[in-house]
C-alpha cells in the first residue's frame, strides 16, 4: 500500500473540517483528499455503494474501507494517531469507537453548526479564514 | 562507651554509603548492558546513535540516584544500635523504592521509543470491506 484516497463529503462542513485537518497533518503516506461528489471519484470509486454517504477510504491496491473503519484507517495514517486507532480497534474501545463514529457520521450536519458559519454553495463547503487550497 | 547522642550514625552513614553507592553502580550497568539490546533493535542501522542513546541514559541514572541518595542521607535519632539498624533500613528502604520506580519509568522510556519504531511499520488495524481492482492513475495527485 503506497497512498489512501480519502473520500469526504465536500457539501458537509465538518468533513471539509476534518479534510483540512487531515492535509496539515504529518502522515505515514501520500493521502488523496477527493471530494465524493466529484466526477473523478465517481468515475473511479462508482461501484463502492455508500459513496457520498459515508466517508470511504480506498487503497491504491485496492483496498476499499467504509464508515467507522474508514474512520479508523485515517486515523491509522497519520504519525500522532496511529496508537489510537490500534487503541480504538482493540476489543475494549472498538464497540464503543464504531458507535461514536456511526453517531459522528450520521449527525455530521448539525455538529458542523457548532463550528460556527460556514458557506455550503454548489455542493462544496468553505471554511471562512480557512488557507485556501487547492483539492482534485 | 561514648554517650554521645549521635554515637552511632556514622556507622549508619557509613554502611549506608557503602550499599547506596555500589547498588547505584550495579543498577545502572545492568541498565546500560540490557537497555543496549533495546536500542540497537530501536535505531536499527545506527548503532553509534543508539550507543549516545545508551551512555546518556546511564548518566542521567546516575545523576537522578546518587543526587537523591545524598540527598536523603541524613538522619535523626541513633542512640541505640537498635534504632540505628531502623534508620538504616528506612533509609535504604525509601532509596530502593525510589530507584524501583526510576526504572521502571525507564524501562517504560524504552518501551515508549520501541513502540513507535514498530508501530510505523503494522498495517491497518481492520481488514478492507471491500476489494476493487487497483488501478494506475495517469497523474501523481496534486500534494493537498
Amino acid at each position: 500500500m503506497n497512498r489512501l484516497t480519502i473520500l469526504y463529503d465536500a457539501t458537509c462542513a465538518l468533513c471539509v473540517r476534518c479534510r483540512d485537518f487531515l492535509a496539515q497533518s504529518h502522515a505515514y503516506l501520500p493521502l488523496e483528499l477527493l471530494a465524493s461528489q466529484a466526477p473523478a471519484a465517481r468515475e473511479r470509486y462508482g461501484e463502492v455503494p455508500w459513496l457520498g454517504e459515508e466517508l470511504v477510504v480506498a487503497s491504491d491496491d485496492g483496498d476499499v474501507w467504509i464508515g467507522p473503519a474508514a474512520f479508523l484507517v485515517c486515523l491509522w495514517a497519520l504519525r500522532d494517531y496511529r496508537e489510537w486507532s490500534f487503541r480504538l480497534s482493540g476489543d475494549v474501545f472498538a464497540p464503543l469507537a464504531e458507535r461514536f463514529f456511526v453517531a459522528l457520521s450520521s449527525n455530521r450536519r448539525s455538529i458542523a453548526r457548532f463550528f460556527g458559519p460556514v458557506r455550503c454553495e454548489d455542493g462544496a463547503c468553505e471554511i471562512p479564514h480557512a488557507p485556501r487550497r487547492m483539492y482534485r | 562507651m561514648e554517650t554521645d547522642a549521635s554515637s552511632f550514625l556514622v556507622p549508619v552513614y557509613v554502611a549506608y554509603a557503602a550499599i547506596a553507592v555500589p547498588l547505584t553502580i550495579g543498577l545502572a550497568r545492568t541498565l546500560f548492558k540490557h537497555g543496549a539490546v533495546f536500542l540497537e533493535d530501536v535505531f536499527d542501522g545506527k548503532p553509534k546513535l543508539a550507543d549516545a542513546v545508551n551512555r546518556l541514559l546511564v548518566v542521567g541514572f546516575y545523576l537522578l540516584n546518587l543526587g537523591y541518595a545524598a540527598l536523603i542521607m541524613k538522619a535523626e535519632g541513633g542512640r541505640s544500635v537498635v534504632e540505628a539498624v531502623e534508620v538504616l533500613a528506612w533509609k535504604l528502604g525509601a532509596l530502593l523504592l525510589s530507584l524501583g520506580v526510576v526504572h521502571f519509568f525507564n524501562l517504560y522510556v524504552f518501551y515508549r521509543i520501541r513502540r513507535r519504531t514498530q508501530i510505523a511499520l503494522l498495517p491497518p488495524p481492520i481488514a478492507p470491506q471491500m476489494r476493487i481492482p487497483p488501478r494506475e492513475y495517469a497523474s501523481a495527485f496534486p500534494a493537498p
